[in-house]
């Protein structure tokens, strides 16, 4: 099938909303370098976050091949309001109750993607999913083990269930609906948002209450929505800040 | 007083310069588990290491990162420190060969010599 | 990382260190390292022999880990992915560090939560360098080629020591260290050879850090039976002289040759001993830094602090009522 302009653009908009939504999770989770709690827990983490930029990356580069400006460009000199990933991302590490939640909601969702794009007709995204596949797998069998082991301790699942309960409707945040659900469907690029969410419900819940928590219900819950058209909360455009404070030093130059 | 540092991560931590908090207690870091690496089908498992975990589980996937990020790996086993059973080293005489046990060995097996004088014998025959 | 084992001229060893060993059994121990044997944890081993390996792995244990703190507050602000990722990735190898040094330790029978404890009440030493804050992007390379640099030339020698644990633990650190001196070089050869206020950040921050990498190796060792010793059982493997010498003649004609200037005018190398000459450092300094007056020490350690308190409701929910404590096996 022939791209029209208008499939581009929706293409486009799929690698933004991805790209943004890998590097600031990525970024998010660099922050705990150093700081973990456990040395080798410590280690797997700053892994996983390395694991996102770099998929967050090969992505940016796609779009330099579709005319985009190189990846340091795209991602070190826009402000918030140009990014597309969803607010989820973008709140602080907060405590590692809130760090492992996020980590085992979006990870999820990201392998789900991924997945969905494996048969994509765009052959360079297509290559990437299938690329990152196995590292996708370990980050989110890092997750639930995690959020298994802790649910085994009475004081931890509390506390696991309370978080549960703040950060899913910013998980439901991820599946906005673009403005080219049907162009990237009709043109066999990706099969939309809806059904990522269908499927990925059907993984995250089950699994989370077969750990002993209990998931808010998705059809009555309101979805923090807006990251996606460039809607955030007052913790990305400081995040922004903070990631181009050297390269804003001179941005033509070569570091 | 919170200290204010170059590092912004630090300073969105509000941390108390004269904090006494963090001391660990006994085994608050869990015990230890030995990581035997296989690189490649058809090779054996490796010992490589050890890291701290609550569980096999939790010390399969930290051993993954600790040993295997870089490098090839196709499979890992992990086994509590407390279940290996070794040998001491004041005990390494055992494996101590005495050196005449040649009958074990293949070059102690040289036959062409024999084989030639019997051809010989046949012949003057 | 490594700063050399820091050894307190208060805390003298034990006037003979060999006093109430077995003479036998030392002699046989002395023998086997001479022979280039390793010893193996549960080996025989003097007392003293013990209690230097572990100060000094352990040391070196907290100075990756402590070390990752300033390098690791460059990482949310590292200019472009490439530098981003490497950068990442040097860090995460540290605390990688840090966990293979803190099992080597811990076969010699002092537990992680010990060492822990000893480094959060500052009880335990860890390399000096890191007491100083990395004020600017070209802080974190300087320290990335030069520190690491130095951490290098010290890692090499000590790989060739008598330890097993430690050797094997260094083996694998020194693989993944040439990758972090690469990336140190290339960042600093970028700001060098970069706009003028690049040349300006790398030259500033070069000025600001040549009296800790200086110190590095530590004082000037004074000949002692003591050093005679510990280098007989090959834990000390060379002068903190000759280490800052090597480490000297390696990088200083590097640094130079890319227009740098060092503050010391009296740095050069003497031809005919083929020894560099500087002005000595100032080792009052050296001490007061590494007693706990320093300009970032205080902040380290309360960072340490906050980490492990942060994380005990983590360990907490995962511990299992049924673990026994064994020491690891090598």
């Amino acid at each position: 099938m022939e791209f029209t302009d208008k499939h581009v653009q929706g293409l486009k908009d799929l690698l933004y909303k991805m790209a943004d939504d890998l590097l600031i999770i990525g970024h998010r989770n660099s922050e705990w370098t150093g700081l973990g709690p456990v040395l080798e827990e410590d280690i797997a983490f700053s892994s996983m976050a390395q694991d996102k930029v770099g998929q967050s990356l090969a992505l940016y580069e796609i779009l330099h091949q579709l005319g985009e400006s190189d990846p340091d460009t795209v991602a070190f000199t826009r402000n918030a309001p140009q990014f597309h990933c969803s607010q989820l991302v973008e709140l602080p590490i907060g405590e590692y109750d809130f760090s492992l939640v996020r980590h085992f909601f979006f990870d999820h969702a990201e392998a789900i993607r991924f997945d969905m794009l494996a048969t994509t007709v765009v052959e360079p995204l297509q290559m990437v999913a299938k690329k990152f596949r196995g590292e996708i797998k370990y980050h989110t069998m890092h997750a639930d083990i995690w959020m298994k082991q802790l649910g085994e301790s009475e004081e931890a699942k509390m506390r696991i269930q309370n978080t549960i309960n703040e950060v899913f409707p910013y998980a439901l945040g991820m599946f906005e609906l673009s403005d080219f659900e049907a162009e990237l469907q009709e043109a066999g690029i990706f099969d939309g948002e809806f059904a990522l969410r269908e499927k990925w419900l059907n993984k995250v819940v089950p699994l989370l209450e077969s750990f002993g928590y209990t998931v808010p219900n998705a059809q009555t819950i309101i979805p923090e929505f807006g990251g996606r058209k460039g809607q955030h909360t007052e913790y990305l455009q400081p995040l922004l800040d903070e990631m181009t404070e050297v390269f804003a030093i001179d941005p033509g130059a070569d570091w | 007083m919170n200290i204010v540092s170059i590092d912004p991560r630090v300073n969105r931590s509000q941390i108390d310069e004269n904090t006494q908090e963090g001391i660990a207690n006994p085994l608050e870091h869990f015990q230890t588990y030995e990581v035997f690496e296989q690189k490649k089908r058809g090779t054996h498992h490796i010992h490589v290491g050890s890291v701290h975990a609550p569980s096999a589980e939790m010390a399969m996937i930290f051993a993954k990162e600790q040993y295997s990020r870089r490098g090839q790996c196709v499979n890992l086993w992990v086994v509590k420190t407390a279940d290996v059973f070794a040998t001491e080293y004041e005990d390494s005489d055992i494996f101590d060969t005495i050196s005449d046990k040649t009958y074990r060995e293949p070059e102690a097996y040289k036959v062409i010599d024999r084989i030639q004088a019997f051809k010989e014998r046949q012949k003057t025959n | 990382m490594y700063g050399n084992a820091y050894v307190d001229p208060e805390n003298k060893i034990v006037n003979s260190i060999t006093a109430n060993e077995d003479p036998i059994k030392l002699a046989e121990f002395e023998s086997r390292i001479a022979a280039g044997d390793k010893i193996e944890p549960m080996d025989w081993m003097p007392a003293e022999y013990k209690k230097q390996l572990v100060r000094m792995i352990e040391q070196h244990a907290h100075s990756e880990i402590i070390g990752a703190l300033p390098e690791g507050t460059w990482i949310t602000r590292a200019p472009g992915f490439r530098r981003k990722l490497a950068l990442m990735a040097k860090v995460q190898d540290e605390i990688g560090h840090g966990q293979l040094l803190y099992s080597a330790a811990e076969t010699l029978g002092k537990s992680r939560e010990a060492m822990t404890n000893d480094l959060i009440t500052g009880k335990s030493k860890y390399s000096n360098v890191f007491n100083y804050p990395a004020k600017t992007w070209a802080d974190s390379a300087v320290i990335a080629w030069l520190i690491d640099a130095g951490a290098i030339v010290n890692q090499l020698a000590n790989s060739k020591g008598s330890y097993g644990p430690y050797c094997r633990a260094l083996d694998r650190i020194c693989a993944e260290e040439s990758f972090h001196l690469k990336y140190g070089h290339d960042n600093v050869v970028f700001l060098a050879t970069g706009t003028p206020v690049q040349r300006a950040m790398v030259q500033d921050a070069l000025n600001r850090w040549w009296e800790p990498i200086m110190h590095f190796f530590g004082p000037p060792d004074k000949e002692s039976i003591h050093t005679a010793t510990l280098m007989r059982w090959k834990v000390k493997m060379g002068s903190n002289d000759d280490m800052r010498n090597m480490f000297l003649d390696m990088y200083v004609p590097k640094i130079w040759d890319l227009g740098l200037t060092l503050p010391d005018p009296n740095l050069h190398k003497n031809e005919e001993t083929g020894r560099w000459e500087y002005t000595e450092p100032n080792w009052e300094v050296f001490k007061q830094v590494i007693n706990g007056n320093g300009p970032c020490n205080k902040e380290r350690l309360a960072v340490r602090r906050k980490a492990e308190e942060n994380g005990r409701w983590v360990r907490k929910a995962l511990a299992k009522p049924t673990e026994k404590y064994v020491i690891p096996l090598s």
